[in-house]
């Protein structure tokens, strides 16, 4: 690995390629196990960076964020941080808005993590042919449960994203599907 | 003779193809429908998954306003889904973390089970079973199978007077039970008081906020995300009840979910542009009778969910490809 092949790995963590750039790394990728390893590596150090929790998962993000960084004494000063997040007083009016009267007035401040962006404005160029190869998961199989059967956080929030959308559309058991959501644990 | 024959062979194979569903337990089903959307109720039910057992409190309120509902979970962490007319927000006090989603299409509760009863009508078979006594109150027993095995049965107990749903089992291929909800005590018809709606998060939590927006029509029109994908194959039955964009606020990505159902069964297949810092399911995972699948396709995380068998949203997920023929 090269240091400019690195710089473009830490670069398309950073969302900052486009176009034919963006081609170019992903075909990279497509072709080099070496680069998928690291881009993964770069990935776990630019969440950890940007504050994304992990502290749910059973992996041991510090140790393999400090492997990471033996191997690669470069990135740390790459990925710089980005403001992603604002910490502001809790609009009263959202909760108002939000839940109605389902919610307390009373809650506290909120972290607001990004802001409601506008459909078109940021969304990647569409990448037709190329492919990602994004980490895959390793599934941890265990008997069923009330969580998802994955090893990562960030998988498992994705997927109870979508059951809350899912729910939506609940069958039979439409009155309780919800439980399905405040059993989720978390404690894995 | 051979006439005779030929008759009884077309007579199997449309009964074969139409599965029986007594009208009277139709009824029940539709009655049990518009009672779970009309009805004040307060109670608690248990929400059992292998293992796992949880006690939830659910509070629902039907007004001339629309619909609001609240679970809590009563064990451990007092996780909250709160539901009103057009959003749903989830509480998660041990991960400080607030997620709200406005309801596509504003339009109330749409687990409208009513709506799409007829369809679901050839393939299960719903009959009447026995009568029997849940939360102290006099249940009648639904039994409801499918016809094949890519989709679950299910076992309902409706409140003989209100309607209610009390107790549902969700079944597997086997018999064996998958997931139960069972109602311990339940009252109906109450007044609920805004206070008994209202989270009872504690004064100056601080909360993560994560908020996705649907996208509006006319942008889901122009970034043509619609007609990219294509899925060949669907359990017989299964067709489009709703699609819909949604824009994550954390990140901006778009997140095309469209759900297909049977009239009681339904899958909900999930397309993610990739943000390129992500991981992803690839295979199948599950969260008590609820089963994903996930694949990446495109540059697009492709994920399917949906209370049906491993194999249903596997077969679904294996058959969908980009609508242009790009494959990864």
């Amino acid at each position: 690995m090269t240091a400019n092949q690195n710089e473009i790995l830490s670069a398309l963590v950073d969302g900052e390629l486009q176009g034919k750039e963006l081609d170019r790394a992903l075909q990279f990728l497509d072709d080099n196990e070496q680069a998928k390893a690291q881009l993964q590596r770069y990935q776990f150090a630019s969440d950890v960076l940007h504050g994304n929790a992990y502290e749910n998962s059973q992996v041991n993000l510090l140790e393999r964020l400090s492997t990471a960084l033996d191997d690669e004494l470069t990135y740390t000063t790459k990925i710089a941080p980005k403001q992603k997040a604002q910490v502001i007083s809790l609009p009263q009016q959202f909760w108002k808005q939000a839940a109605g009267l389902a919610m307390a007035a009373s809650v506290g401040a909120l972290a607001v993590v990004g802001v409601i962006s506008q459909p078109q404005s940021q969304v990647l160029p569409i990448m037709s042919t190329a492919a990602v190869e994004a980490p895959v998961q390793t599934l941890a199989v265990t008997a069923g449960g009330n969580r998802w059967t994955v090893e990562e956080s960030e998988i498992a929030d994705r997927l109870n994203t979508y059951l809350v959308d899912h729910n939506e559309y609940a069958g039979a058991s439409g009155v309780f599907s919800y439980a399905r959501v405040v059993s989720y644990d978390t404690g894995q | 003779m051979r006439i005779f024959l030929q008759l009884v062979l077309v007579l199997c194979l449309v009964v074969g193809t139409n599965s029986f569903a007594e009208p009277e337990a139709m009824k029940v089903l539709e009655r049990m429908g518009i009672a779970a959307k009309q009805l004040n109720y307060e109670g608690v039910f248990a929400y059992q998954t292998g293992q796992n057992l949880q006690s939830i409190r659910i509070i629902h309120r039907a007004d001339e306003q629309g619909e609001t509902e609240r679970l809590v979970s009563l064990n451990g962490a007092a996780r909250e889904v709160i539901r009103t007319n057009d959003l749903v927000t989830c509480i998660f006090p041990e991960g400080k973390r607030v997620n709200v989603n406005r309801r596509p299409l504003g339009r109330g509760f749409p687990s409208d089970l009513l709506r799409r009863l007829g369809s679901a009508t050839p393939y299960y078979e719903v009959v009447k079973g026995k009568q029997g006594r849940v939360a102290d109150r006099l249940v009648g027993e639904l039994i409801i199978k499918p016809v094949d095995s890519y989709r679950y049965g299910f076992r309902l107990w409706v409140d003989k007077e209100s309607d209610l749903l009390l107790k549902s089992e969700l079944l597997a291929e086997d018999g064996h039970v998958l997931e139960t909800f069972a109602f311990s005590t339940v009252e109906m018809d109450k007044t609920i008081p805004d206070s008994l709606l209202q989270s009872q998060i504690s004064s100056g939590t601080e909360m993560t906020w994560n908020r996705t927006e649907p996208e509006s029509a006319a942008n889901m029109a122009a970034t043509h995300l619609l007609p990219r994908w294509h899925i060949a194959w669907l359990p017989e039955g299964f067709s489009l009840v709703a699609q819909q964009n949604r824009i994550k606020a954390k990140n901006g990505a778009t997140v095309e979910q469209r759900v297909y159902s049977d009239g009681l069964s339904s899958v909900s297949v999930f397309i993610e542009k990739i943000r390129a810092r992500h991981s992803h399911l690839h295979g199948g995972s599950k969260m008590g009778a609820v089963n994903a699948f996930g694949t990446i396709l495109s540059a697009h995380f492709v994920t399917v969910v949906g209370e049906v068998p491993a194999k249903t949203v596997e077969k679904i997920g294996a058959s969908i490809s980009p609508a242009d023929g790009t494959q990864r």
